[in-house]
């Protein structure tokens, strides 16, 4: 590391000197009271909004910075006022915050282009637009295509602003760059990262959030290696631009949307298997690799793609950067996931150019309006919603019918629900959606895909507990049906040896026990086979997963206790892992567990998650060994995987004392925060989680 | 008839334990009484409670089941009454046919990263027919032991015989010392060595460094010297000593008295082996 990045870690992340610009916070509904008083429709507003954003903005730069900007307008303000968005709420379903969210924009089609030749392009296809006012369609496109102008304009506006206050602190270079772009496409890898900084700091200030970067290694290569090939960057000085660049995600990243605190998306793709089936893993991926491993931040949270040649020393690499206790790589398998998009309906190109979304559905970047995480259901629910019929059954399997009528009630409402869904307009997003421009059509009306994706959480607390039935009620006959039902609504008191049993006892998924993992099976094709051939009403499918996201907390604390000793709201699993309290016989048995399901058809997204002990990752030869084992998974068929190297002693330390522990960085559900800004409900969990810790 | 064997832990996914990725099992029982040993449950070969007091609600109802309070006959009713499991029973018997069925499961996965399964303990030679046993019905595995050396020759030679490497740890190279601080002579130990060596087999030797006790420059140009000329010697491993070792005494109702300082900083110093061309390292 360069001592010029030092200083960079030292201002930005240690001293956190960027705070000290920003405005206070203000009330998020001033401006929609003005624009409810003005009638403006939303595409107005959104348009308004970004212009209010950036004409507040105090442009700061520092006189060595390479990639400027930095936020101080603290508030990004909401376009609609809280009554307004009420009675929106009844007409739509409304997904989050009903902003566009969670999607990849193919920001090359900014890039390279640059503001100029997009003005051309939106003003060719105005002029073969009548301008008759009777044509209602004509003229919205026109409205639409004029308020994409106004947003190039109002960015490059911002853009001149900084260009002249590098100049005034003596920044020339940086000056430079902003005189070049964004009016023309980027020339070399510098003006790349400064275009993608701007877009990516407008994205955040128009509200939209979960702004994954995608493919940076691929979209971003040509300036990397163009200059490598003209001498005007070289490895080192390369490197040094990117950690600059990483370091600027995380300037600004407490004020980005999210649940939590560092739930913001801003994740990463690198390599992946090319449409010939070659290799896409490059010297720009590697480098991204290292500025991770070197810098130790949260963002960008990097995901890589893998099949069945990536070598192991690939995953050795990911391993070292596992090591820094970040909670990332998360390893995505091309082999699975490629063919499910297929499968899905996506085309070829397209399958082969996924990403990872803000956690890890699988997504498409330019093309997806996907909203891969429309809903989640609860396989732990199902499971208990079923239980009063238990004694009416005389074999398990008739009580597993049950069980599966219950999983496909459940999938049918959480379709039905994810109606005539409304999300404002995004038109910074949409310029750098494929046809956005053409059908001039925001993308918040969908795009190229217009699928949804369903999560499914508490799947280890569903198979337990149906194994646990299976065991004690049908084959032993250790208690009744009845006997089972009333300890569940007792919370199992007076009854603690029973419980003990079924926590410590019976049999578990993740053990390699294929009477246990079966059930795991039928269960999620159960959920695929609900969600197969319906379409949503965007023309779109569902997609099925086995990600859990807050799911896993909330569905929690709803559910009352489970024959698989789970008390009365104690936490589900996070994403596609093994329940909490459970005592497994080791990795290898988990991911042999996890590898039965047919995961090709429940491919939405949501890692096998394992914690695995910090000494694993003490020398060369354990660090290769952990790989080997990632890679295991993967070569048995494994979706998606994420390993943490965990010590529960440091967590529990860092719970108590906190000022000891700021910049301690875990993984959460799809995403990495610091431990001491999350709530207490999820850092308990995560200390739960790490008493698994192998 | 299988033999039927002690067994206190089976841990999936070692990396420490010889080459590839493992499975070790450890088999209960020590001849050797170190006075660093952090694993104590591993001593006696005869199954015992143990019980983890971090964490105990003190809800009393291990003491409520019990029938045989002051004479424990390893019933298990208090294991089954602790909400929290804190109290285990520490030593399962099974026999050779069960423990093979298990190990065998995993066997294609393990093959196929270059590993295997690996006897620990304990000393696993102090069950050397059940040992035996295993290793001849888990042919179709790489086959590893971790062993102090302390056997009958032999014994040892037979055991040998069934493997495909071996992890031997020498402790001390003088015979006193190693009686003062291991309770046993390292005789024996020493002959095993030379088997060792002398069967070809690719060995490593692993040296628990405890400070004052044998981290000295003299013990490691000793050990060395034992181990010159030993083409099938791998690499000498140093694992520094852990504070951590007394942590499992209370747990079986022992109390840890180390007889050494903790807290001296060990002498890891590895070039006494590299100087007779040994590659070594500290783990």
């Amino acid at each position: 590391m360069t001592t010029y990045i030092e200083k960079l870690l030292d201002r930005f992340i240690v001293e956190k000197e960027q705070k000290q610009y920003r405005e206070a916070p203000a009330d998020k509904y001033r401006e929609a009271v003005r624009y409810e008083k003005e009638a403006l429709t939303d595409l107005q507003r959104t348009v308004r909004r970004l212009a209010y954003m950036l004409k507040h903005e105090k442009p700061v730069v520092y006189p060595d910075e390479k990639i400027v900007l930095l936020r101080t307008v603290t508030t990004v303000p909401e376009i609609f006022t809280e009554r307004e968005f009420e009675g929106i709420k009844k007409e739509h379903y409304i997904h989050e915050q009903g902003k566009v969210c969670n999607i990849n924009p193919a920001y090359d089609m900014l890039i390279a282009a640059g503001f100029d030749k997009k003005r051309e392009e939106i003003k060719g296809v105005l002029q073969v637009l009548t301008d008759d006012a009777e044509d209602v369609e004509s003229s919205e496109k026109r409205e639409y295509l004029n308020a994409l102008l106004e947003v190039l304009d109002l960015i490059t506006e911002f853009a001149d602003r900084y260009r002249k206050e590098a100049e005034r602190v003596g920044n020339t270079e940086a000056a430079e760059v902003l005189s070049r772009i964004p009016a023309k496409g980027a020339e070399n890898f510098r003006e790349a990262l400064q275009f993608l900084r701007l877009v990516h700091y407008c994205l955040w200030s128009s509200f939209n959030y979960h702004n994954t970067f995608g493919r940076f290694d691929q979209y971003m290569y040509s300036y990397y290696i163009n200059d490598i090939e003209n001498g005007i960057l070289d490895k080192e000085t390369a490197l040094e631009l990117i950690e600059e660049f990483f370091i600027s995600c995380n300037k600004d990243s407490d004020l980005y949307t999210g649940m939590q605190q560092g739930d913001n998306g801003q994740s990463m793709v690198l390599g992946g298997l090319n449409i010939d089936g070659t290799e896409s893993y490059n010297d720009l991926s590697d480098l991204c690799l290292q500025a991770s491993l070197e810098l130790k931040l949260i963002d960008p949270k990097i995901n890589l793609r893998v099949n069945k040649n990536t070598p192991v020393e690939m995953y050795e690499k990911g391993t070292m950067l596992t090591k820094q206790g970040l909670g990332f790589p998360q390893y995505a398998n091309d082999d699975v996931i490629i063919p499910a998009l297929k499968r899905w309906g996506y085309e070829e190109q397209d399958a082969y150019n996924y990403v990872v979304a803000a956690c890890w559905e699988f997504i498409i970047p330019g093309r997806g309006m996907d909203i891969p995480n429309v809903n989640g259901l609860s396989f732990a629910h199902a499971v208990i919603s079923s239980m009063e019929k238990l004694p009416q059954c005389t074999a398990f399997e008739e009580f597993l019918e049950i069980v599966k009528a219950a999983v496909s009630e459940q999938a049918v409402e959480l379709m039905e629900s994810a109606k005539n869904v409304y999300m404002e307009p995004a038109p910074l997003m949409s310029l750098m959606m494929e046809g956005s421009i053409g059908r001039a059509q925001d993308v918040s009306k969908g795009n190229k895909y217009n699928n949804y994706g369903i999560h499914g959480t508490g799947l280890s607390t569903a198979v337990d507990s149906l194994a646990a039935i299976e065991k004690y009620v049908f084959k032993e006959r250790a208690f009744t049906a009845e006997e089972l039902l009333t300890m569940l609504d007792h919370d199992f008191a007076g009854k603690e040896e029973v419980q003990n049993m079924l926590r410590f006892e019976a049999p578990k998924m993740g053990n390699d026990d294929d009477a246990v993992d079966g059930i795991a099976v039928k269960l999620l094709d159960w959920f695929a086979d609900s969600l197969e051939g319906v379409h949503n009403d965007r023309g779109g499918i569902f997609r099925a997963g086995t990600g859990s996201a807050m799911y896993y907390i909330w569905h929690a604390r709803a559910e009352v206790p489970t024959a698989d000793g789970r008390r009365r709201g104690e936490a589900l699993a996070c994403n596609y892992s093994p329940s909490l309290f459970t005592r497994l016989n080791g990795p290898i048995s988990i991911i042999k567990s996890f590898s039965k399901p047919h995961l090709m058809r429940v491919a939405n997204g949501g890692p096998l998650t394992i914690e695995l002990h910090d000494t694993l990752f003490r020398n060369e030869d354990s660090i290769r060994k952990v790989a080997m084992f990632v890679k295991s998974f993967m070569d048995m068929g494994g979706h998606q995987m994420q390993i943490n190297a965990v010590n529960r002693d440091k967590m529990k330390d860092a719970k108590a004392h906190p000022e000891n522990y700021r910049n301690l960085i875990v993984r959460v559900w799809g995403w990495s925060g610091y431990f001491v800004e999350l709530d207490e409900v999820y850092q308990d969990h995560i200390i739960e989680r790490m008493e698994l810790g192998m | 008839m299988s033999k039927e064997g002690i067994i206190f832990d089976i841990k999936e996914f070692a990396v420490f334990d010889g080459p590839g990725i493992r499975t070790t099992v450890f088999l209960k029982g020590c001849p050797l009484r170190c006075k660093w040993c952090h694993n104590p449950e591993g001593l006696s070969v005869n199954p015992q409670l143990m019980i983890s007091k971090n964490g105990c609600v003190g809800c009393g109802r291990c003491r409520e089941v019990c029938t045989h309070l002051g004479n424990c006959v390893l019933c298990g009713d208090c294991v089954k009454a602790c909400p929290n499991r804190l109290i285990k029973l520490c030593g399962d018997r099974m026999t050779a046919e069960i423990l093979a069925e298990r190990l065998l499961r995993d066997a294609d996965y393990l093959n196929r990263q270059g590993g295997g399964v690996t006897f620990s303990g304990g000393e696993p030679t102090m069950q050397s027919e059940f040992l035996l046993e295993c290793l001849k019905r888990l042919k179709s595995m790489h086959r590893t032991i971790e062993t102090c050396g302390y056997c009958q020759t032999d014994v040892f030679a037979r055991i040998l015989e069934e493997l495909d490497y071996v992890i031997m740890d020498i402790k001390l190279a003088d015979r006193e010392q190693h009686k003062l601080y291991t309770g046993v002579d390292n005789s024996l130990i020493l002959d095993n060595l030379e088997q060792v060596k002398r069967s070809g087999k690719p060995f490593r030797i692993r040296i628990p460094v405890i400070p004052g006790v044998n981290d000295s420059e003299e013990n490691y140009r000793q050990t060395a010297a034992l181990l010159s000329g030993a083409g099938n010697l791998e690499m000498v491993e140093l694992l520094p000593y852990h504070k951590t070792a007394g942590a499992k005494y209370e747990m079986v109702g022992r109390t840890y008295r180390p007889e050494f300082d903790i807290n001296q900083v060990p002498n890891l110093d590895t070039e006494a082996f590299s100087q007779v061309g040994i590659e070594c390292r500290t783990m």
